[in-house]
C-alpha cells in the first residue's frame, strides 16, 4: 500500500516556541485516517503544511508524493479541504460560494453538488454573512465532497453540525471511503472517530503520542472487569496485570491488562460467577488517559 | 417566537426601569477601553488640523493682506460657498480660516461620532460579542447607552481638545468654546444618527453607510443653502452642520443653533431606544434579501472572483467620482473670474483649477489602491483564502488576479471622474472640448497611483504587519506635493513624494520619461511583493 501522506520528524518553531516537534504521520491510500489531539497539540498547524500554506522549519512531509510547498497547486488538484472555522465571503450565497471552491479546482460535480445540498439541508441561496457556523460548515463540505479528488483533509469538520447532521456527515464520509478515497479526519467527536476511522494517530505538545488501529490501542491499555460472585473474591492482589481491585461482598470489580484478562477471569470462575461484564477501553478513555498527562506533567 | 413582539414594554411594567441600563458603567469602561487607540488618534488627529490649517491658511495660501482680501472674495463667489464660508464679519485670517476649514472639521467630528457608535453597537451584535454580553447581568439598553455616553464623552473630549487648540491660535476663550461646542454638537447629532441606522440593516458596514447617506445629504442641504445667500439661505438652516455654523463664532456670536442640534440629537436617540426595545437582538429592520444559489457562469477564476469580491466597492467609487467629479467641474466657470496666486504658473485660471481637481482625483484614486490591496490582507487573516489555496490556485495567481483588479479600476476611476469633471467643466464654461481634455489629463496620472497600488503590494508579501504603512505613503506624498510649494521645501524632498513627478502645468502635459519610471518602481515593487509573498508563511485563519 502506498502512503498518501508520509510525514516524519515534522518541527514548525515560532521563535522558541515549537508547535511541531518532531510529528510523524503516515497515511495510508484509501484509509480514513482520524487525527486527535486536544486543542493546542498542533493538529491545525500539520494540516496547514500539508496544505503549503505555511512552511516546516525541518523535517520531512510528503504529500501524494510530492512536496507540499513546491508541488503545491498540482497537488491541490487532487484533494479539497475543509477548514474548522469556515470563514466566507460575506457578500457571496452559500451557492456561489460551493461553486467559486469547486470551479477553482476545475469544476465539480453538480449532480453531487446538488444532492448533498439536499442532505445537508442547505439554504443556497443565503448570503454567506448571515450563515451560523454551521451553515458556513455545510458550505465548505459540500464543495469540498462534490470534486472528484483522492484526497480529502478534513480539519475538524463538523464542530458546528447537529447530530442529525453529523449522522450525514458519516454517511457521506463512509461514501467516499467506498469510493476509493483517503481521508484524514481530524476531530474531537470520538464516536465519529471511531466510527469512521481505519487507524488512528493521537498527538499532544507536536508530537506523537500514540498510533495505530483502535483495536491496537485497546490491545496495550486495561480492560475494566465487573462481576458478581457467589462468594467472596480473594487474592486478587496476587495476580499480575491487575490495577484498582475493589470488592464488596459479591461484587467485585477492577481494571487488567489486556495479556492478563485470560488469568484473571480464570481465577474469577473459581469463586462462582454470577455475572460478568468487561468492556475494552473507548475512545473516550483512551484520549483522557493521554489529555489527562498534560495536567500531571 | 412569542415574546419578540415587544418584550421590553410587557417587562417595563413589573420591572423597575433602570433593570435595563444594569451593566451601563462596565459597557462604558469596556468601549473606552477598546477604544483607547482609535478614539485618541480621532482627537489627536483633528484637533492637530486646527493649527496645521490655520499655518497653511496664513502662510501658505494667504501669506499677504492682498492675497487675503483675494482668497475672501474667491470663498464669496456663490458656487465656492458650496465648499466652504460662508464668510462672517470682517475678513481677518483667523474668519478665513473659519470660512475655508470649518466644514472639514464637522464631517470629520460627524464621522468620528458615526463610526464609534455602529463600532459599539451593530457591529457588536453581528460579530455575535453583544450575545455573549447581553447573556451576562446586561440590561437590554445598556449597550446603547454605554456607546452613547463614550460618544458624549469623546464628543466633549474633542469640544475641550479643539477649544484649546484655536486657543492657541489666537481666538479668544469665548469663541474657542464655541467652536469646540460646535463641534461636539454636530458630533452628538450624528452620534443619534448611528444610534438610529444600527438598529436599521443587519451589518456595520450598512449601518455606517446609512448614516453616511444622511451625513453626505446635510452637506448637501448645507451647500444649496450656502447658494442661497451671503450667509446662508432657509436650506442651511434645515442641516445641523449649518446649525454649528451659524454660532457665527469671531462674528456676532451666538449659541442657542446648537440648541437645535442637541433637540435634534435627542429625538434621534428616543427613537433609537424606541426601535432597540422593540426587535430582538440581532435582528433587523430592514431584511437581508436571498440571493442566487448558483455562481454565474462568468465567476469561475480567481480573476473573477477578485473582481467579484470588489465590484460593490469599485462601483461606489465610480458613484462617489461621478457625483463630486461632476460638482467640482461645474465651478470651473467661476474659477476663470478668480484670480489665486496658487494657480500664478498657469494663465488659464479654469484649466489650473481642473488641473488641480485631476491631482486630487489620483489622490482619492490612491485612497482606493491602498484600501483594495489592504483588503487582500483582510482575506488572508480571517482565512478566506485557505480555501482557494488549499485548491490549485498557486499563490502568483491569486496575488496577480487581485491586483489586476485592482490595477484596472485604478485605470477606470480616474477616466469615470475626468468625464464628470470634464462634462460639469464643459457645461459651465460651455467648451465642450474641455470634457476630453480632462479624461485624457486624468489618464495620464494613472502610473503615479500604480505606485502607490505598489506599495500595499510590496508590503504584503515583505512586512505584512506593517500594510497600514502604506496610507503613510499616500498621505505623505499628498502632503508634500500641495504643501510643498508654499513651505519653499527643497526639490529632493519634494521628490521624495509619488505625486511630484507628473506635471500640472499646463493641464494634461505630458512626461515620458517619469511616466516610465513610475510604471518600472510600480513593477519592482509588485514582484517584490509577490518575492515575499511566494516565502512567507500565511496568517491562520
Amino acid at each position: 500500500m502506498t502512503s498518501a501522506i508520509a510525514v516524519s520528524g515534522l518541527v514548525k518553531a515560532y521563535g522558541p516556541v515549537r508547535a511541531l516537534d518532531g510529528l510523524d504521520l503516515t497515511v495510508d491510500a484509501g484509509e480514513v485516517h482520524g487525527f486527535l489531539g486536544p486543542n493546542g497539540a498542533g493538529k491545525s498547524t500539520t494540516i496547514r503544511i500539508l496544505l503549503g500554506l505555511i512552511r516546516a522549519t525541518s523535517g520531512s512531509a510528503g504529500l501524494l508524493g510530492g512536496d507540499p510547498w513546491a508541488d503545491a497547486v498540482e497537488l491541490h488538484r487532487r484533494l479539497a479541504y475543509v477548514p474548522g472555522d469556515v470563514e466566507l465571503w460575506p457578500n457571496l450565497t452559500g451557492g456561489e460560494a460551493i461553486d467559486v471552491l469547486g470551479r477553482l479546482r476545475g469544476g465539480l460535480n453538480d449532480k453531487r453538488r446538488n444532492e448533498l445540498i439536499e442532505r445537508f439541508e442547505l439554504d443556497p441561496k443565503k448570503k454567506a454573512r448571515t450563515y451560523s457556523k454551521g451553515n458556513r460548515q455545510k458550505v465548505a463540505l459540500v464543495a469540498a465532497l462534490s470534486a472528484d479528488v483522492e484526497l480529502l483533509i478534513l480539519d475538524e469538520p463538523t464542530s458546528g453540525l447537529d447530530p442529525l447532521m453529523e449522522a450525514v456527515f458519516q454517511q457521506v464520509v463512509a461514501e467516499a471511503k467506498a469510493a476509493g478515497r483517503t481521508i484524514l479526519l481530524s476531530s474531537h467527536i470520538l464516536a465519529q472517530v471511531e466510527t469512521l476511522a481505519d487507524r488512528i494517530t493521537i498527538i499532544r505538545d507536536g508530537k506523537v503520542v500514540e498510533s495505530g488501529t483502535l483495536a491496537q490501542m485497546r490491545h496495550l491499555t486495561r480492560t475494566t472487569v465487573v462481576a458478581e460472585t457467589a462468594s467472596t473474591v480473594t487474592g486478587l492482589d496476587q495476580l499480575p496485570g491487575i490495577h484498582d481491585p475493589k470488592v464488596a461482598g459479591g461484587r467485585v470489580r477492577f481494571g487488567v491488562d489486556a495479556e492478563h484478562l485470560g488469568a484473571a477471569i480464570r481465577h474469577l470462575t473459581t469463586f462462582g460467577i454470577d455475572s460478568l461484564v468487561s468492556h475494552p477501553p473507548t475512545l473516550e478513555e483512551l484520549m483522557l488517559r493521554h489529555y489527562a498527562h498534560k495536567e500531571a506533567a | 417566537m412569542t415574546t419578540t413582539v415587544s418584550p421590553a414594554r410587557s417587562r417595563t411594567g413589573s420591572k423597575p426601569a433602570g433593570s435595563h441600563l444594569t451593566g451601563t458603567g462596565a459597557m462604558v469602561r469596556l468601549a473606552l477601553r477598546r477604544d483607547r487607540v482609535k478614539l485618541t488618534l480621532w482627537l489627536v488627529a483633528i484637533t492637530a488640523l486646527v493649527p496645521r490649517f490655520y499655518y497653511a491658511a496664513v502662510t501658505a495660501v494667504v501669506p499677504t493682506p492682498e492675497a487675503l482680501a483675494e482668497a475672501s472674495q474667491m470663498i464669496r463667489v456663490s458656487f465656492m460657498r458650496v465648499l466652504g464660508g460662508p464668510l462672517f464679519g470682517d475678513v481677518t485670517t483667523r474668519s478665513y480660516f473659519l470660512a475655508a476649514y470649518w466644514v472639514e472639521f464637522l464631517l470629520a467630528a460627524a464621522i468620528m461620532n458615526i463610526m464609534l457608535v455602529t463600532r459599539h453597537t451593530r457591529a457588536e451584535e453581528q460579530t455575535g460579542r453583544a450575545e455573549l454580553v447581553r447573556a451576562a447581568v446586561v440590561g437590554r439598553h445598556a449597550q446603547l447607552t454605554a456607546a452613547l455616553i463614550a460618544a458624549l464623552i469623546g464628543n466633549a473630549a474633542l469640544a475641550v481638545l479643539t477649544t484649546a487648540a484655536t486657543i492657541s491660535i489666537g481666538f479668544p476663550f469665548g469663541s474657542a468654546l464655541l467652536f469646540g461646542a460646535s463641534l461636539a454638537a454636530v458630533g452628538l447629532v450624528f452620534a443619534g444618527v448611528a444610534a438610529v441606522t444600527a438598529q436599521v440593516t443587519e451589518h456595520p458596514r450598512g449601518a455606517n453607510g446609512l448614516a453616511g447617506i444622511v451625513l453626505v445629504t446635510v452637506w448637501l442641504l448645507r451647500g444649496a443653502g450656502a447658494m442661497q445667500g451671503q450667509e446662508g439661505g432657509p436650506l442651511f438652516w434645515l442641516s445641523p452642520i449649518g446649525w454649528s455654523q451659524q454660532t457665527r463664532v469671531l462674528a456676532g456670536e451666538r449659541w442657542w443653533p446648537l440648541g437645535l442640534s442637541a433637540l435634534v440629537a435627542a429625538l434621534l436617540v428616543a427613537g433609537a431606544y424606541s426601535l432597540v426595545s422593540r426587535r430582538d437582538l440581532g435582528a433587523s429592520l430592514v431584511a437581508p434579501r436571498p440571493g442566487r444559489a448558483s455562481a454565474p457562469s462568468w465567476l469561475r477564476s480567481p480573476f473573477t472572483l477578485a473582481l467579484r469580491l470588489q465590484q460593490g466597492a469599485i462601483a461606489g467609487w465610480g458613484a462617489a467620482f461621478v457625483a463630486i467629479g461632476f460638482i467640482l467641474g461645474a465651478m470651473t466657470g467661476g474659477m476663470e473670474q478668480t484670480n489665486l496666486p496658487i494657480f500664478a504658473a498657469d494663465a488659464d485660471f479654469g484649466r489650473a483649477w481642473l488641473s488641480l481637481m485631476v491631482f486630487t482625483g489620483s489622490l482619492y484614486t490612491g485612497a482606493f489602491a491602498v484600501l483594495s490591496v489592504i483588503r487582500l490582507r483582510a482575506e488572508e487573516v480571517r482565512g478566506r483564502i485557505a480555501p482557494v489555496l488549499a485548491g490549485p490556485t498557486g499563490r502568483p495567481t491569486w496575488y496577480w488576479s487581485s491586483l489586476l483588479v485592482t490595477a484596472l479600476a485604478v485605470v477606470v476611476l480616474p477616466v469615470v471622474y475626468g468625464a464628470a469633471l470634464g462634462i460639469g467643466a464643459a457645461v459651465s464654461t460651455g467648451d465642450l472640448g474641455l470634457a476630453g481634455e480632462v479624461v485624457r489629463a486624468s489618464l495620464i496620472r494613472a502610473p503615479e497611483v500604480l505606485v502607490l497600488l505598489a506599495v500595499p503590494a510590496a508590503l504584503l508579501g515583505l512586512a505584512p504587519r506593517a500594510m497600514n504603512a502604506a496610507w503613510a505613503v499616500l498621505v505623505y506624498s499628498g502632503f508634500i506635493q500641495i504643501l510643498g510649494p508654499y513651505m519653499k521645501l527643497p526639490d529632493w524632498l519634494v521628490n521624495t513624494s509619488v505625486l511630484s513627478h507628473l506635471p500640472w502645468h499646463p493641464m494634461g502635459a505630458f512626461a515620458p520619461v517619469a511616466t516610465v519610471v513610475l510604471l518600472a518602481i510600480a513593477a519592482v515593487l509588485t514582484i517584490l511583493g509577490l518575492y515575499g509573498l511566494r516565502r512567507r508563511d500565511l496568517a491562520s485563519g
